[in-house]
């Protein structure tokens, strides 16, 4: 083999090209270590253990009820047949990495590509099986969820509703006709009423003689409305009036009134009892609304809640900027240089903000609520406490970037250093600070509606309690109401920065 | 009288800008400072107000090293050493009237100062410099709505408020054109001429040092390299010049365009350290 003087491998390979091969076919990644292609090695060694780690892991996952690794890899490639596609990725893997170490150990630099395009492949199908990842479902399930969804898109039918009431009225009727007067109920004066005319008759008979008919007049019912008729025999057997087969509706005046013809009906049902008659209902019946639309108690509760929210995002943008500007001056680096005594605050605070901010809100929610228990407090906690990072960040940023020269003219004047920094600095860093106040702002409110789903208060709560229920429509009541706030939001935000800056 | 004795100045990263430099000004001086850029002008006027540290050396003024004072001793001989900036250093955002404000900030208490109220003798110092400076009508405006010439007068104003023995003024013309340089120089003149104070000022244009200074000091490389007084200087020539800015430079300035045709033979009276 020729060294090439000019690339930095010149250092020939410890072991023959053929060894370098049968190294790596014990371990993939042996042969280029001993061909003193170390990165390479170790990092063709860690991708070919991971892979295969992860491959066998995914086998002992699908087909987690097996026993025996043989058993379980037949069952796991019919479960999930990429599975061997992964496995043959896995093969071509390793005869690619023992190719690929013979002639690492015979030129110093030979093309790799086939043989990373390979492991790229491998890890990605893996992403592909490790997420689940299901088109067809989505196809599939899609349609089929497309009623649900539009219960979330249009959720105001829960929003609003018309209180019902049936109203009903009744007559009785002799059957068959024995003489007997009945007395009539006296009814409250504008009461729903139905007469019959007349108020005995005879039952038809199946395939013969039609019944009684009777004139039937009803009053003081909601106009306009359609009206079923029912009967009640002596047993207390409801059934609805039919006529030729058809139920009979009939539909009210504009006065609430009508009227209409019915005829008795058959029945099997002896009517004769010890008295030689029964006494029969005839029942008008109707669904009207009364009053006016009620605003649903999601919709009541959605409103209190996106309310709670927007105070949740505001409260804790406040707080934060409060607290965060004289951290913020604290952490800046040319304020802070003065002395060892002051780098080693500055170094301090700025290391406790970096962690302080690596740490999500929702998991200062959760840490929030341990301390002052579910509810919106444990909200404006856990986001002043992100704000005061995120923010005491940027700011510090802003006061570094400032114009020193006006700070050290000020200076120069005799002016002490709190002077300095509200004659120099503050005038500096007020557009910048606007405007990351109002950045932060439009985060906390956004945050804030999510951070109900761990228990830290606002509309979030009832969002994760809704669709935890599977009442996709509050749920959607919810969603909505956010949608509409985040909008507003952005739009106030960017005439504020417009305005300011 | 200042007296600058043994002034050394070695930055963190190990930049020496000024090597043991002494030099004296009497009191209502015109000193002018020049030299090439990167000589230590700049360095050697901020030790005098210790906007820099200096790294060894006494700065005497009064009978108290000012090299050696910290806190409020430190701040109130600031005071009384007013400076003017190349770049004019206003705070852009604030008007010209708080501009010139902050320039009392060495004597007006923390809290009043932070509130906003000066009292009324501050005032009137405020409105007086501003007509000594012709910058009244623009009280007001923003600073960095004005042009270069007036932000300069705002910056000697603010100066102006400190009722300065002495004013630092660092290269206080290199911003602006041939017209407004002589300007705002005459009005250096002017509080160095009617008020008595003494003033150190670094120059690039030989025309200029010629025209104002009551005498020159001349950095190289952090050293002293030329000390002259009114009659050498304006017999100074180009070779002397050169000696202070290097052979390469050329002489800037058009208005004594004719000096540098002459000889560079004739040599002056440039000391060497
Ligand atoms: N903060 C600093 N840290 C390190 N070196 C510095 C610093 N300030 C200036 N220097 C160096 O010190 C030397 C003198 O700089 P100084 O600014 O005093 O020169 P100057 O004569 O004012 O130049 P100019 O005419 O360009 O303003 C230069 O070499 C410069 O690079
Ligand atoms: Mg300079």
């Amino acid at each position: 083999m020729k060294p090439k003087p000019n690339t930095s491998e010149e250092k020939p390979s410890l072991v023959p090209p053929f060894v370098a091969l049968i190294l790596s076919l014990i371990l993939p990644g042996l042969g280029h270590i001993l061909a003193r292609k170390y990165r390479k090695g170790l990092t063709l060694l860690l991708a070919f253990l991971s892979a295969a780690g992860l491959w066998i892991w995914r086998v002992t996952v699908v087909a987690r009820r097996e026993v025996g690794f043989a058993a379980m890899f037949t069952k796991a490639i019919r479960l999930e047949p990429i599975l061997i596609l992964i496995f043959v990725l896995l093969v071509l893997m390793y005869i690619l990495i023992a190719l690929d170490a013979y002639k690492s150990a015979h030129i110093s630099k030979p093309n790799s590509l086939l043989l990373w395009v390979t492991v790229l492949v491998a890890f990605f199908v893996l992403g592909w099986q490790i997420g689940e990842i299901q088109p067809a479902v989505l196809i599939r399930n899609g349609k089929n969820s497309l009623p649900l969804l539009m219960r979330v898109l249009w959720p105001w039918e829960k929003a609003v509703y018309y209180p019902e009431e049936l109203l009903i009225g009744s007559a009785d009727v002799v059957i068959p006709c024995a003489g007997v007067e009945l007395e009539t109920p006296k009814l409250e004066a504008d009461a729903p009423y139905l007469t019959v005319d007349p108020t005995c008759g005879d039952l038809s008979e199946i395939g013969g003689k039609e019944g009684t008919r009777l004139k039937v007049t009803g009053g003081n019912f909601s106009p306009n409305t359609e009206t079923e008729i029912w009967w009640v025999d002596q047993v207390r057997n409801e059934f609805r009036y039919r006529y030729g087969g058809d139920y009979v509706k009939v539909t009210t005046d504009d006065n609430g009134s009508f009227q209409l013809d019915v005829v008795i009906p058959y029945r099997v049902i002896p009517t004769q009892g010890e008295k030689g008659y029964v006494v029969w209902q005839l029942e008008a019946r109707q669904v009207a609304s009364i009053g006016k639309p009620v605003i649903s108690e999601e919709l009541k509760l959605s409103v209190e809640k996106m309310v709670e929210t927007i105070f949740l995002g505001m409260m804790s943008t406040f707080f934060g900027v409060i607290l965060s500007i004289p951290i913020s001056f604290l952490a800046s680096r040319n304020l802070m240089s003065a002395n060892w005594f002051t780098k080693t605050i500055y170094m301090i605070i700025r290391t406790i903000l970096n962690i302080v901010r690596s740490i999500e809100s929702l998991v200062w929610a959760v840490i929030a609520i341990i301390a002052v228990g579910l509810g919106p407090f444990a909200g404006i906690l856990a986001l002043t406490i992100h704000s005061i990072a995120a923010l005491g960040k940027l700011y510090s940023e802003a006061i570094e970037s400032i114009d020193h020269g006006p700070v050290e003219a000020i200076q120069a004047t005799g002016a002490n250093w709190l002077q300095t920094v509200w004659y120099a600095v503050i005038p500096q860093i007020i557009p910048p600070f606007v405007s990351f106040t109002i950045y932060r702002w439009d985060i906390n409110v956004r945050m804030s509606t999510v951070i109900g789903m761990v228990g830290g208060g606002g509309i979030g709560y009832l969002l994760i309690q809704w669709i935890r229920l599977l009442d996709y429509q509050s749920a959607g009541i919810a969603i909505w109401f956010i949608a509409i706030t985040v909008a507003i939001l952005d739009y106030v935000s960017s005439e504020i920065r417009e305005r300011f800056i | 009288m200042l007296e600058i004795r043994n002034l050394t100045k070695i930055y963190d990263d190990g930049t020496v800008a000024l090597r043991d430099v002494s030099f004296d000004i009497p009191d209502g001086e015109f000193l002018v400072i020049i030299g090439l850029s990167g000589s230590g002008k700049s360095t050697l006027l901020r030790c005098i107000n210790r906007l820099i540290d200096p790294t060894e050396g006494q700065i005497i003024w009064n009978g108290i090293d000012i090299a050696k004072l910290e806190g409020q001793d430190l701040r109130n001989v600031r005071r009384k050493i007013g400076m003017v900036f190349q770049q004019f250093n206003l705070v852009k955002r604030s008007s010209v009237l708080m501009n010139v404000m902050a320039g009392r900030l060495g004597y007006a208490p923390t809290w009043r100062s932070i509130t906003g109220r000066f009292d009324e003798a501050d005032k009137q110092r405020a409105i007086n410099a501003m007509k000594r400076m012709g910058i009244t009508d623009q009280a007001n405006k923003r600073a960095d709505e004005l042009s270069g010439g007036q932000q300069q007068r705002v910056g000697i104003a603010r100066a102006l408020m400190q009722e300065p023995e002495i004013i630092l003024a660092d290269e206080p013309v290199a911003s602006l054109d041939p017209v407004l340089a002589h300007s705002i120089l005459q009005h250096l003149e002017s509080l160095n001429k009617d008020d008595g104070m003494t003033i150190l000022c670094s120059l690039h244009y030989l025309d200029l040092v010629q025209r104002y200074s009551t005498s020159v000091i001349g950095l190289r490389e952090g050293r002293v390299v030329y000390q002259g007084n009114k009659q050498q200087i304006m017999r100074m020539t180009d070779a002397e010049f050169k000696t202070i800015y290097g052979e390469e430079a050329e002489r800037m300035g058009g208005i004594t365009g004719e000096i540098a045709e002459q000889d560079i033979t004739a040599a002056g009276e440039e000391i060497e350290l």
